[in-house]
């Protein structure tokens, strides 16, 4: 039952990626795609109505993690005291840019909350993404199971390939996104964006997956799983490069979503059955065994969780389905969430 | 251990600013929306953007605050999940699948969907929208109530609590009148912002039919919502108060010396050195029969208990006097409001209108201080007879680095809220017919 537990985690903790993952990458990646003011603005609008959705996600799952496994959410949430607390301040003064921006009208107004909002966001993905890398990694931890490190420690190089490694894949992710969802230049620069970062994340790809052999030890558990799914990512990186040559857009973005999901796959199995492996040792930690309640609370936790979760997704993607598509192809364009008033 | 306190306090009090104005505003949405999707009505379309585009403000506000208190958990209180989350966790990742998700996704079709979806979507989403914000007050205070009252459980070896019925614990019977109490707080306090937006458009002499709709809707609303925060919700969740909880009724109420027959102090200043009250106005015998049924009952005072139990009685004793004194003034606005409104005079008494106008922050202070009551009263217990608040902190954050957060968090909900009234305002001075001549979000 754990291990369902640890599959339904990662399966919520993936939905969270794909979804949130391309607005933060649109925001990543706005300066470099849109010039103008109002280019700025249709790119920001793409991702409107949906950031605070997407974000739902992530209390979702912060959610399950606290029910699922009591004990690997106050040692993760603890440990990670500074950095949770940054990325806390990082997602509202994203809210705020992005929502001041739209209110207010002034080129060096808008100028200024556009960066902030790039720079917010980007520095988002990367501290979520040396969280990521500090697990995979594993934590020095107490007797009690409490991590004892400091901030510093936090930002080993490790930590910072993955880091950047998650800006990069995301940055991917946005532009995939954005290509769907804006025309003229941005979508233009998005197209051209995603050639180019395709070869850059390919490289950080190879890069990270040497260094988690070298910090982890190659094909240590499950020897299958650690060895295919890299073949899998190796084979979806192709599939969004060929997607994006035949100019099929939403093959792309599906390719991205894959690619991420395959990623994410490979972090798990890398760190299965543990949540909060120990460090420096190549075994031992905190594993989904140690961290799970009794069999009642986890049955309870998984049984609501699970059914709650099929008719979210039925009704988000029937909402979706009615609701998709780009501005033109509407049947009113709106041009921000909210219509600026003089 | 007070850097952690005063941190929880500073951002759930900030955050629950906005659970108000949804859970109190997302019926207006609702049922104005159903109005206006009838047709016979012109106004309810532009009344029901207006009302959805100030919910939305909330909505969002509520989630960027909402995020950082399920972090706190983890975050400052490591001890206290971890040693609780097996029950703690399941109403939270409940609130998230079934309540968080349908409010966003359908708020997200009720603000953008209105040209994509059918007039029937439409307006099942704003109902949704309004089950949802409903659906996840209930979880949040279930939990809460498991805090106060803890049921369902076994004690574990080590301390450590395990879920053993979950039926127990959403039916926990604590729970049920403190959600209701709940509830009807922030429907009241939705009334009184309905019924102020409409005083405040009839004094400017703008906004007319809107103006006279919204003061109507929003004096009745709270009006039947004042009653039935004082009976039965109020009177019923002190009641299991004085059985689950006496110290804290002890300290609500000023009460030093067990007495029979003990009297309600209208007013007082409590001194815990002299364990008195300083110029108190009592009523007699009228506690022990609020608590008891019976005038002559005997009600403990603090005396009767630890020293190391009470909770701190001034802040519970003024929160709890400041909430039931408000409550009153509420009921009885409101109850003149309807009154007028009855002989149909209220559109034209301007001083009533003023003081509906003036009224709006004070339902926010109200509920807030209810919430002390709770939350502090229940002190030194982070769960009440099982666990300490001492013993819930996370042991490897020091006082320092939740010092420095908790400045950045006041920074930070500083912008926030610049920017939440901001907003609101435009909405408010931009009014429903600018809503309709715009189209409809």
């Amino acid at each position: 039952m754990s291990v369902v537990a640890f599959l339904l985690l990662a399966t919520m903790i993936t939905a969270y990626v794909l979804l949130d993952g391309y607005d933060l990458g649109v925001a990543a990646i706005v300066p470099l795609v849109a010039r103008t003011d109002s280019q700025r603005a249709a790119a920001m609008s793409s991702i409107g109505p949906f950031w605070n959705g997407n974000e739902v996600w992530l209390i979702a799952a912060g959610g399950a993690l606290f029910a699922l496994f009591p004990a690997a959410y106050a040692v993760s949430f603890s440990g990670f005291y500074l950095p949770f607390t940054i990325v806390l301040w990082l997602f509202m003064f994203r809210g705020i840019a992005m929502e001041v921006r739209n209110h207010f009208s002034g080129q060096v107004w808008h100028d200024f909350w556009d960066f902030a909002f790039s720079a917010s966001s980007t520095l988002l993905i990367l501290l979520l993404g040396i969280t990521l890398g500090n697990l995979l990694r594993g934590l020095p931890l107490s007797p009690q199971g409490y991590f004892l490190g400091t901030f510093a420690y936090l930002l080993n190089p490790y930590a910072l390939l993955v880091g950047l490694l998650a800006i990069g894949v995301l940055a991917q992710h946005g532009a995939a996104f954005l290509v769907l969802r804006v025309e003229g230049p941005p979508a233009l620069r998005a197209r051209a964006l995603l050639r180019v970062l395709w070869w850059v994340v390919l490289a950080l790809y190879a890069i990270v997956t040497v260094a988690t052999g070298l910090e982890r030890g190659f094909f240590t558990r499950a020897p299958a799983l650690t060895a295919v799914l890299p073949l899998l990512s190796l084979a979806t990186f192709f599939w969004l490069r060929t997607a994006g040559r035949a100019g099929r857009e939403q093959t792309a973005f599906a390719a991205s979503c894959a690619l991420l999901t395959t990623l994410l796959a490979a972090a798990a199995a890398t760190l299965f059955p543990y949540l909060l492996p120990s460090f420096p040792a190549r075994h031992g930690g905190l594993s989904i065994y140690d961290a799970s309640p009794s069999a009642t609370a986890l049955a309870t936790a998984l049984t609501a969780t699970i059914a709650g979760l099929i008719i979210v997704v039925a009704y988000t993607l029937m909402a979706a389905r009615r609701m998709a598509g780009k501005p033109s192809e509407r049947t009113s364009s709106r041009p921000s969430p909210e219509p600026r008033r003089p | 251990m007070l850097a952690d306190r005063l941190q929880f306090a500073f951002t759930i009090m900030f955050h629950y600013l906005f659970p108000i104005g949804t859970m109190g505003l997302a019926p207006f949405v609702a049922l104005y929306t159903l109005r206006a999707r009838r047709g016979v009505d012109a106004g309810a379309a532009a009344a029901a953007s207006f009302w959805t585009k100030i919910f939305a403000v909330n909505f969002a506000a509520g989630v960027v605050t909402g995020i950082p208190m399920e972090f706190q958990f983890g975050t400052n209180w490591a001890q206290f999940s971890r040693q609780t989350g097996s029950v703690v966790g399941q109403p939270l990742v409940m609130e998230g699948v079934y309540a968080f998700f349908l409010e966003s996704v359908f708020l997200g079709v009720l603000l953008y969907g209105k040209q994509h979806v059918t007039p029937r979507l439409h307006t099942a989403s704003a109902t949704l929208v309004w089950l949802g914000s409903w659906l996840s007050g209930f979880f949040i205070v279930a939990a809460d109530a498991w805090m106060q009252h803890p049921v369902g459980y076994a004690l574990a070896p080590g301390g450590r609590v395990e879920l053993r019925s979950i039926a127990a614990v959403l039916l926990n019977p604590f729970a049920w009148w403190q959600y209701l109490h709940v509830l009807c707080g922030a429907m009241a306090a939705g009334g009184f912002i309905v019924a102020g937006v409409g005083a405040y458009y009839l004094l400017a002499r703008r906004e007319g039919p809107f103006g006279r709709r919204f003061t109507a809707a929003g004096a009745l609303t709270a009006f039947v919502f004042s009653m039935l925060l004082i009976f039965p919700t109020g009177d019923r969740n002190s009641a299991d108060v004085t059985v689950d909880q006496p110290v804290k009724l002890a300290a609500m109420e000023g009460l030093f010396q067990s007495v029979n027959g003990a009297p309600l102090a209208i007013i007082g200043m409590p001194d815990t050195r002299a364990q008195r009250l300083i110029d108190p106005i009592f009523v007699p015998s009228i506690l022990s029969y609020l608590a008891y049924g019976n005038t002559r009952a005997e009600v403990k005072g603090l005396t009767a208990y630890a020293r190391e139990l009470w909770p701190p009685v001034e802040l519970t004793y003024y929160a709890y006097h400041v909430m039931v004194g408000l409550g009153t003034i509420f009921l009885a606005v409101a109850a003149l409001a309807t009154l007028l409104l009855w002989r149909r005079r209220l559109f034209t008494a301007r001083w009533l209108l003023w003081l509906l106008l003036l009224l709006m922050p004070f339902p926010y202070v109200a509920n807030e201080a209810g919430w002390i009551v709770t939350e502090v009263g229940r002190q030194p217990w982070i769960v009440y007879g099982l666990m300490r608040t001492a013993q819930g902190s996370s042991p490897n954050v020091a006082a320092g680095e939740t010092i420095f957060t908790l400045i950045g968090f006041l920074g930070m909900y500083f912008l926030l809220g610049v920017l939440f009234l901001y907003l609101i305002l435009r909405e408010i001075a931009a009014g429903p017919s600018e809503t309709a001549e715009t189209g409809p979000a």
